[in-house]
């Protein structure tokens, strides 16, 4: 009874193995296998084969910085990006990507066109506008503007935030300032100085920017 | 709910169960189950809220794309276990307590799994669960339990996936031994139950009759199913069911011949459609789904074509979740309707006859013949509520009805007598009819209630849970449902559990 069970699932096995799929592989561990597959076939189900992933549980990936992506997937493979988010979903995933194909999926992912998100209160948006482009004076939190750029849109290593998921956007906050989590960032000591409210206006304001084509 | 003291008095010997049960499951980071081997992910990231079968958007992908994203893991197998603590509320209206009601308020080992499978292939992969029962039977003479092996649920796929911007389609094959394994909502027929749910001594009520939505195939026949996912909007999957001998024994492996199931033919189909949507952090499926089943009614004969009864079972189901992290919410909705069509023989055989176990009516007059067909309608409700995949709850509302049939009644009048048959004290002695606790007076199968769950995962392994069943009706009666004074609510079920996995 064993030999039959093993048969049919050997027979299954050189079945699959005899045409050979790397165009459409989900092999993880396959250093042949193009980033573009990757995303498409695996990437893609929670941060959408664009990289405008619909779950705010995910962030999207569209028009990122190539360099922002390439530096977070060494975080993840070297598990030195500890945030839940991170290590629940992204240490596995990336733990045996080689270079090239990080540099593939960065370049794939940064490609994408942003879509725009869906929209946040105006009042909210208003006031973040405001943090976004001056800072918070008085707690001498600079200008989120100085790095992330005029339309949010990141440089190199300062991440593109603009259409980012509010919910996500304030996790992240939260564990640079709740946690070690995700150390050597300036951002560990600017997240010190926001409150709530100010990480809500803030990031509402970002997941409602419009496309900037 | 309050709780007994007799399980208050147990606690130690729980937290002892707890301990070993821990010692079995050392808690290392590195040990998470096949599948999170596998992606090197957190079980949060398959199921809602780490709330196992319960499957989240990426799980359906994971699935559906035939267990085949990340690596292969070098030893693909996984392990799964839970110890428990059952007690029913009341065990007194009964002729023989200590059988009907074995191991009540007893902590017990009630059994576990081994998982294998995962990743062979690009496009092939696995899930093969094969279960261990502490308490599968138990010896009539001496009353000692026998635990038994068999393959549980088998699922195991050939998938591929075309995606693009504007297209994305899934399509495979699934090769199976129950109608439905195959489905990633945890609506259809074979994902809704508790897991774990109520073993010895109130498997007779909760996990048996609670009652679940279920095709009539059972878990332990040979399916080819092919199916596709078009653009995250549609589902389709068509199949059809055999029994599980010669090439697809392994499929029933466990099982001796007459606790296969046997169906007739290839013909017994299984189809299922589904609508499904995705908006931020919700996600929505509407689906139906049915199966065709012809099954002989005695496994160990089947070359008479007149012992075959079909059964066509047809449901629609819902499933609604808001998975954002720290908050898991599922709404689920399950309808299903199965109507029975008895045996040339069986219908042959009552006909004239009143009731098949020679009950009469009180007036001693014979009771009408048998049905020649039946038709239940199950409903089930289940709303869940997990909080950091930690602490979590849940409430679920069921609902049972069907036609009166004169061969569902398991207690009624003698006719010698004219009492309404027990034997509490062996008077009858070979000639008693029927027993309680199980007895049906009124010949209709009706069963309603609510299950209650709350539960707490310490680490993401392992589980520790209180369900509590109640019964508003039970065998088609709130009161004294076997004629002899058992109520619905007597069959109440308190159900504790330690669950762990490597």
């Amino acid at each position: 009874m064993k030999e039959i069970f093993l048969t049919l699932v050997v027979g299954l096995a050189v079945a699959g193995s005899g045409c050979s799929n790397i165009e459409r592989s989900r092999d993880l561990a396959n250093p042949n296998v193009p980033a573009a597959v990757t995303a498409a076939q695996v990437c893609s189900n929670c941060h959408g084969v664009d990289g405008n992933s619909v779950s705010p549980n995910f962030p999207r990936l569209a028009a990122q910085q190539s360099a922002y992506i390439v530096a977070q997937l060494e975080n993840f493979r070297g598990q030195h990006r500890a945030d839940p988010a991170g290590f629940e979903y992204m240490w596995g995933l990336s733990h045996h990507l080689t270079d090239a194909q990080i540099k593939g999926l960065a370049d794939y992912f940064s490609r994408q066109a942003a879509q725009p998100n869906a929209p946040v209160d105006a009042k909210l948006v208003a006031a973040g506008k405001v943090i976004y482009e001056n800072g918070l004076p008085a707690k001498e939190a600079p200008p989120c503007i100085a790095c992330h750029g005029p339309k949010a849109e990141g440089l190199a290593n300062f991440p593109r935030l603009a259409n980012q998921h509010q919910d996500y956007l304030i996790k992240q906050l939260q564990v640079f300032q709740r946690t070690d989590e995700r150390p050597n960032t300036p951002m560990t000591q600017i997240a010190h100085l926001l409150s709530t409210e100010e990480m809500k206006a803030v990031t509402g304001y970002l997941q409602s920017l419009p496309i900037d084509k | 709910m309050e709780m007994p003291r007799s399980l208050l008095r147990k606690v130690p010997l729980v937290f002892g169960v707890l301990g070993t049960a821990a010692t079995m499951f050392p808690v290392d980071s590195q040990a998470l189950p096949l599948f999170a081997r596998q992606t090197g992910q957190n079980c949060v990231a398959c199921h809602a809220g780490g709330q196992f079968p319960e499957l989240t958007p990426y799980g359906r992908a994971f699935k559906l794309t035939g267990y085949t994203i990340g690596d292969r893991v070098k030893v693909p197998l996984s392990v799964m276990a839970y110890g428990s603590y059952t007690k029913v509320s009341d065990t007194s209206k009964s002729d023989n307590p200590a059988g009907d009601f074995a191991k009540n308020s007893s902590p017990v080992i009630g059994g576990g799994s081994v998982f294998a499978g995962g990743k062979i292939t690009d496009n092939i992969g696995a899930f093969i669960q094969w279960t261990y029962d502490n308490y599968a039977a138990q010896d009539p003479n001496n009353g000692a339990w026998h635990g038994h092996s068999a393959m549980d649920n088998v699922d195991i796929r050939y998938a591929d996936r075309f995606i693009n911007p504007t297209r994305d389609f899934i399509f495979g094959v699934s090769l199976n031994n129950n109608p439905s394994v195959s489905d990633v909502w945890n609506t259809s027929a074979a994902w809704m139950q508790y897991v774990p749910g109520a073993g010895v001594p109130a498997n007779q009520f909760n996990d048996a009759a609670t009652p679940y939505p279920g095709n009539s195939s059972g878990s332990n026949v040979a399916g080819i199913a092919a199916y596709m996912y078009l653009n995250k909007l549609l589902y389709a999957e068509l199949g059809t069911y055999r029994t599980a001998n010669g090439i697809f024994s392994p499929l029933s492996m466990g099982l001796n011949n007459a606790g296969t199931t046997k169906l007739q033919g290839n013909n017994n189909p299984y189809w299922r459609l589904a609508v499904t949507h995705e908006w931020g952090p919700h996600n929505i499926m509407v689906g139906t789904s049915g199966n065709i089943a012809h099954l002989y009614d005695d496994p160990t004969i089947t070359s008479d074509p007149n012992s075959v009864y079909k059964i066509l079972s047809t449901g629609l189901d819902a499933q609604y979740q808001y998975i954002l992290d720290p908050h898991t919410i599922t709404a689920q909705l399950a309808y299903m309707r199965q109507k029975t069509n008895y045996s040339a023989n069986t219908v042959a055989g009552n006909a004239g006859l009143g009731s098949p176990f020679g009950f009469v009516a009180a007036d001693g007059s014979l009771l009408a013949d048998p049905n020649s067909s039946d038709t239940t309608n199950t409903f089930r409700a289940k709303l869940s509520y997990v909080f950091q995949a930690k602490y979590g709850g849940s409430l679920a509302y069921f609902n049972l009805t069907g036609t009166t049939n004169t061969a569902n009644q398991t207690s009624g009048y003698d006719p010698a007598t004219g009492l309404i048959t027990s034997d509490p004290t062996g008077a009858l002695g070979a000639t008693a009819l029927s027993t309680r606790v199980n007895g049906n007076l009124s010949g209709n199968p009706a069963t309603r209630g609510f299950t209650y769950e709350a539960f707490w995962m310490p680490v993401q392994y392992a589980r520790i849970g209180v369900q509590y069943t109640a019964y508003s009706k039970y065998n088609g009666a709130s009161d004294n449902y076997d004629g002899m004074g058992r109520n619905a609510s007597d069959n109440n079920t308190l159900f504790f559990y330690v669950w762990g996995a490597y």
